[in-house]
């Protein structure tokens, strides 16, 4: 076995070259620790937006999106009345009828960004127990609620949307007069409004959807027996959690983008490392068939040239941990529906030190191999 | 008369270069006897070190058999070769060939990395070998921190630290001047005569081989004279 000393001290042997090599595995690392860490995020926030307990009342035939669908005004009474299983607290139950509406929001400093505003009625808060008032009030006519990282979704600083604020919505001007969480979910990049006036500013008599809590999620069935049987209402229900795991579906090409980009890029740079690693070994052909001719195997000197470079590229890991501790770590990212947090977590490290080990590993393998076939006496003969 | 350590029956070996096979060693037979200090001259291309990479197990023969202390080596694969290479020989090259990255000590070191001898024994041996060949001092340099003839000496420890019963050198003198060669070579000898070391030397020059037992001819693939005979 050859000391590690001499794999290390290798490394050394030239600094451009173990530079190249740290900042390639670094670099191809970094990408896929993002790529794991933006795809958690973005899976995270939709499962985490939806609960099994809660249930939606959709337009049959809109299935996929909120936004298309139509119910009529009056099947939130309807469905209230109807479903046994409904959460009640005081006598009243926990259903809320809503409108989901997307369009641009004039904001202050007079730019316009895309956002999704929810019509609600203070109900909205029995079935979305997790959003809570962090400050301000809930909306009244004439003004709206915004969710704590809406800010980040329209693409604005953190503090142009705060209580007081002005924004405007098909030319009405509506003031923000709260501000909520919704810890983990896509709710907190919403605007929230009271339905009666989005009523008049989507122009629209219908619903979106209607949204319900059961006490037990077993009850679905009630509410899907009640969809089924009541043809007049053509609704469709849905557990909210499978809604937002079809959004899970929904955003796995833009996945897949993701992938394939930092896979492009990372293909580089494994390219550009593998013939880094390739100068290194080919200038030490020679010094490979002397340490044969001692009586060092093939393999024994293949492990060597291994750890060579494994050693640089968890160097090239560690550098890139830090990097995205620095730079990611509680990021937060915006997408069509709302905006996810990028978590550096023990499962993004693992997916990191994996490539960095498998880099290095994998990474010598076709340089060293090539390096260590030449016949003996044709590997020494050469200067 | 003990078997020679060296006995070469029609060694032939041959490299093909694109259609045309090239035959560096026709038909060779040669003996050297057990702590023979051999010395083999010729001139350029006449196949000297394809006959010492034969002699010391880095390259397989073609044809004929090449038995060394009684080992048919011819027959080892590759692997077996690696193996036997550790054991029994040391080979020592012109330019000396020591990995630059370590030091004297740690380079003399490497083969006794391939036994199973504790660190304590391999140091101890490390020290002897640097000893014998007069390089106490500067043991804890780098190759580039060193003298050509410096160089060479730590080369001949690291072929002899493992006690092997076979050195090869191909012009182990050839880049150094006269005082360090002549070192060496009085280095070389004491290892036949207090050592018992067979030695097989290529060298250009005929004063180098004025320092060996037997200087033998080699032209074209063939040796001169009578190589099996003592003289
Ligand atoms: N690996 C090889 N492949 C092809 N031909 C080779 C190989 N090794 C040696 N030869 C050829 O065999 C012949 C003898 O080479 P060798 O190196 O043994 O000569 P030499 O006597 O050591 O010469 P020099 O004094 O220049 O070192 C040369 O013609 C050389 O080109
Ligand atoms: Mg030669």
């Amino acid at each position: 076995m050859l000391p590690f000393h001499y794999a290390a001290r290798n490394l050394l042997r030239s600094k451009s070259r173990l530079l190249q090599t740290i900042g390639g595995s670094a670099l191809v690392v970094l990408l896929v620790m993002a790529a794991v860490a933006i795809n958690q995020g973005m899976n995270r926030v939709l499962s985490a937006s939806g609960s099994p307990r809660n249930v939606i009342l959709l337009g049959t035939g809109s299935e996929e999106s909120v936004q298309r669908s139509e119910v009529a005004a009056a099947a939130a009474g309807i469905a209230a009345a109807g479903i046994p299983g409904v959460s009640e607290e005081l006598g009243t139950r926990a259903v809320s009828p809503e409108i989901h509406y997307m369009n641009h929001l004039g904001l202050p400093g007079g730019q316009r960004s895309q956002a999704l505003i929810r019509g609600v009625t203070p109900e909205a808060l029995r079935v979305h127990p997790e959003v809570r008032i962090t400050g301000g009030t809930f909306p009244r006519a004439g003004q709206v609620m915004a969710g704590r990282l809406a800010w980040r979704k329209l693409g604005i600083g953190e503090d142009s949307l705060r209580v007081g604020s002005e924004v405007t919505l098909d030319g009405q001007s509506l003031t923000v007069s709260g501000i909520f969480a919704a810890p983990g979910t896509v709710l907190e990049s919403e605007i929230w409004a009271p339905l009666g006036d989005l009523h008049v500013l989507a122009r629209r008599e219908s619903l979106s959807c209607v949204v319900l809590r059961l006490d037990d999620p077993a009850d679905f069935t009630e509410a899907d027996l009640f969809a089924k049987q009541r043809l007049d209402l053509e609704l469709s229900a849905m557990r909210e959690s499978d809604y937002y795991g079809q959004l899970r579906h929904f955003f796995k090409p833009l996945r897949v983008m993701i992938w394939i980009t930092a896979g492009l890029i990372a293909s580089g740079a494994v390219l550009g490392g593998i013939n880094t690693l390739y100068a290194a070994f080919a200038s030490r052909v020679r010094e490979l068939a002397t340490l044969q001719s001692i009586g060092f195997s093939r393999r024994t000197l293949l492990w060597s040239l291994v750890q060579e470079s494994t050693l640089a590229c968890l160097t090239g890991t560690l550098l890139a941990s830090a990097a995205a501790v620095l730079l990611l770590d509680g990021r937060t990212v915006p997408f069509s529906i709302g905006s996810f947090t990028v978590e550096i977590g023990p499962d993004v490290a693992l997916a990191g030190i994996l490539t960095g080990a498998l880099l290095g590993l994998l990474g010598a393998l076709p340089p060293a191999i090539r390096c260590l076939k030449p016949p003996l006496p044709a590997a020494l003969r050469m200067s | 008369m003990n078997a020679p350590m060296i006995r070469c029956r029609q060694l032939t070996k041959s490299y093909r270069k694109g259609k045309t096979v090239v035959t560096p060693l026709e038909a060779l037979d040669l003996d050297v006897p057990a702590g023979e200090f051999l010395a083999l001259m010729g001139p350029s291309g006449s196949g000297k070190t394809t006959l010492l990479n034969l002699l010391s197990g880095i390259d397989s023969p073609t044809a004929g058999s090449l038995e060394i202390a009684g080992e048919d080596i011819a027959r080892l694969s590759r692997r077996e070769l690696t193996a036997w290479r550790a054991r029994h020989v040391g080979y020592i090259f012109q330019l000396y060939h020591l990995v630059p990255v370590l030091t004297a000590f740690e380079n003399v070191e490497l083969p006794l990395l391939l036994s199973k001898l504790s660190k304590k024994e391999r140091h101890a041996r490390v020290a002897t070998a640097l000893d014998l060949v007069g390089l106490g001092d500067r043991v804890h340099h780098v190759p580039a921190e060193l003298s050509g003839g410096q160089e060479q000496r730590v080369a001949i420890a690291r072929a002899i630290v493992a006690n092997p019963s076979l050195l090869v050198a191909d012009e182990p003198t050839g880049d150094l001047d006269r005082d360090s060669a002549a070192r060496i070579l009085d280095l070389l000898r004491g290892l036949a005569r207090d050592h018992g070391k067979t030695i097989v030397m290529v060298t250009h020059d005929a004063r180098a081989a004025a320092a060996a037992d037997r200087t033998l001819h080699l032209e074209k693939g063939q040796l001169l004279g009578d190589a099996c005979g003592h003289s």
